[in-house]
C-alpha cells in the first residue's frame, strides 16, 4: 500500500467510529490521566521537599531523578515485568499484563519528570516568597502551597512534559500490559503492532490520533494555567 | 517597664568574620526605632536575626519577659513579630488577597476577614487597588501593601527593612506616615535605614550600627 492510500484509510477509519480504534483511544486515555493523577501531587511534593529541605540522601535523590529522565522506558518495562511476574515479590497482585500494571509503570516513568521540573521551579522562586508566607504566620503546609502556586507556571510545563512522556511511551506498557486487544492495547503499542503487520493505514490513523489527543490535553492544561494566573492563593 | 523585646549577647559570624556583636539591644512597647548604619553594616542581618530568618547565637533574649527563641516557627515570632523586607515581595493574586493572606492561619471568620482586610486597605490608602493585580503596582505601593499586610496580624513588633529605599516624593511620604500610627495603636517598630528624611524623624528613637555594635540607644 502506497503512502497516500495508507494515509486515506487512516481518515476513513478515523470518521467510521471503528470500535476496537475507539476502544485503544479510551485504554490510552484512561491508563495516561490515571498515571498522571498519581504522579503530579508526588512528584510535586517530592519536588517542593528536595528543593526546599536538608535532609539525609537529598542529592541522591536529586541524582536519581536526573538520571532516569534518561532512562529508557523499555528498561522500566523489564524491571516492572520481573516484578509483576508470578514469582516475583509483586506477583501476588496480579498486575502483570494489567492496566494498573500499565499505570505503575507510567507512573515511574512521569515521576523523574515532573519531579525534575517542579524541583527546578522551586529552586528558581525568589527566597523572599517562602521568607515573607514564614514571617506572615504559613504553616509548612501552606508555605507548600503558596510557593507552588507562585511557580505554578513551572509546575504546569512539569505536567505537560509529564504526561507527553507517559502518553507516548511504548516500551513499558508492551512489556507490563502485554498489548491485549480491548484490554492493554494503547494508542503507541498498537503503532507498533500494526507497522509490524504491515497494516500502515491502522497505525497512521492511531499516530494522527496520537497528535490530536496529545494537542488537546496540552490545549487543556495550557488553559488550566491560564486560570491558575488569576485564581487566588489566599482564597 | 518590661521591655518588649531584651536581648543580651547576639552574634553573628560567617566563617572567620564577625558581623554583629551586640552586648544588649532593648526594644520598648510602643516605640519606633530607626537603626542606621552604612551598607553591610548588618542592619539587614539583624533584622533578619529578629525575624527568625537567620540563625544567630543568642545568649538571652525575652519577649515581654518570657524566654523567646529565634526560629521561624516559634509561637512567639509567628504572633507577636513580623518583617517587612526592603523590596517586599506580592503574591501573584490581588491586593486584597495579599493583605488577607496571613489572617487564612489564624482561623477567624469569614465576616470578621473581610472587615480586617478593609481597614487595613484604608489604613494604608490602597482600597482603590482592592482588586488590582500585584505586577502592575508600584514601588511605594507595594511598600504600604506590605505593612499593611504585615500589621493586619497586630503583631507586637514590626521590622521595616528600608521601607524608603528607592522610594521619592509623595511615594515615601504616604510610607513614612504609617510609622506613627503604627505606634498609635501600641506596635513597636524598628526601621533599618540610611535614608536620611525618616532617620531625621522627631519621634524615632536614633540606633547606629557601626563595626557591629550598637553604638547608641
Amino acid at each position: 500500500m502506497d503512502f497516500s492510500a495508507s494515509i486515506r484509510e487512516a481518515f476513513l477509519l478515523l470518521f467510521t467510529g471503528d470500535v476496537e480504534l475507539w476502544r485503544i483511544i479510551w485504554v490510552s486515555l484512561k491508563t495516561s490521566i490515571v498515571s498522571l493523577a498519581i504522579a503530579t501531587p508526588l512528584a510535586m511534593v517530592g519536588g517542593y521537599l528536595m528543593a526546599s529541605y536538608q535532609f539525609p540522601g537529598r542529592k541522591i535523590l536529586i541524582w536519581l531523578a536526573q538520571v532516569s529522565l534518561s532512562f529508557p522506558t523499555v528498561l522500566i518495562g523489564l524491571l516492572l515485568y520481573l516484578l509483576m511476574t508470578r514469582q516475583g515479590p509483586l506477583g501476588a497482585f496480579h498486575l502483570l499484563f494489567s492496566q494498573s500494571g500499565i499505570i505503575a509503570g507510567q507512573v515511574l516513568i512521569g515521576l523523574p519528570v515532573l519531579v525534575a521540573f517542579t524541583l527546578a521551579s522551586v529552586q528558581a522562586a525568589d527566597p523572599r516568597l517562602a521568607e515573607t508566607a514564614v514571617t506572615l504566620g504559613a504553616s509548612r503546609f501552606r508555605l507548600m502551597m503558596t510557593v507552588l502556586h507562585e511557580v505554578r507556571f513551572g509546575v504546569m510545563a512539569a505536567v505537560i512534559n509529564g504526561f507527553g512522556r507517559i502518553l507516548s511511551e511504548v516500551g513499558c506498557a508492551m512489556m507490563v500490559g502485554g498489548n491485549i486487544a480491548g484490554e492493554t492495547r494503547t494508542i503507541t503499542t498498537a503503532i507498533a503492532l500494526e507497522t509490524s503487520k504491515g497494516e500502515f493505514a491502522q497505525g497512521i490513523a492511531l499516530g494522527i490520533l496520537l497528535i490530536v489527543v496529545a494537542l488537546f490535553i496540552n490545549a487543556a492544561l495550557m488553559m488550566l494555567q491560564g486560570e491558575a494566573s488569576t485564581s487566588g492563593v489566599a482564597s | 517597664m518590661t521591655p518588649l523585646l531584651a536581648i543580651n549577647g547576639l552574634k553573628k559570624r560567617f566563617g572567620e568574620h564577625t558581623l554583629l556583636d551586640i552586648g544588649e539591644f532593648t526594644i520598648n512597647p510602643a516605640s519606633a526605632y530607626v537603626l542606621a548604619g552604612p551598607n553591610g553594616a548588618g542592619k539587614t542581618t539583624l533584622l533578619r536575626i529578629l525575624s527568625g530568618l537567620e540563625p544567630a547565637e543568642i545568649a538571652n533574649a525575652a519577649f515581654l519577659g518570657q524566654s523567646v527563641s529565634f526560629s521561624p516557627y516559634s509561637r512567639i515570632l509567628r504572633n507577636e513579630i513580623v518583617y517587612v523586607h526592603q523590596h517586599p515581595i506580592m503574591f501573584s493574586t490581588t491586593v486584597a488577597e495579599n493583605i488577607a493572606y496571613g489572617l487564612h492561619a489564624r482561623g477567624i471568620s469569614k465576616a470578621e476577614l473581610d472587615a480586617s482586610v478593609e481597614e487595613s486597605m484604608e489604613w494604608a490608602g490602597v482600597t482603590h487597588l482592592r482588586d488590582r493585580g500585584t505586577n502592575t503596582l508600584s514601588g511605594g505601593e507595594k511598600q504600604r501593601i506590605a505593612i499593611a499586610r504585615a500589621r493586619i496580624l497586630k503583631p507586637r513588633l514590626l521590622l521595616l527593612d528600608e521601607p524608603t529605599s528607592n522610594l521619592d516624593g509623595n511615594a515615601k511620604e504616604q510610607v513614612i506616615e504609617l510609622i506613627p500610627t503604627l505606634v498609635r495603636e501600641g506596635r513597636s517598630v524598628l526601621i533599618a535605614s540610611h535614608d536620611a528624611d525618616l532617620i531625621e524623624l522627631p519621634d524615632l528613637e536614633k540606633m547606629a550600627l557601626d563595626k557591629g555594635r550598637i553604638e547608641c540607644c
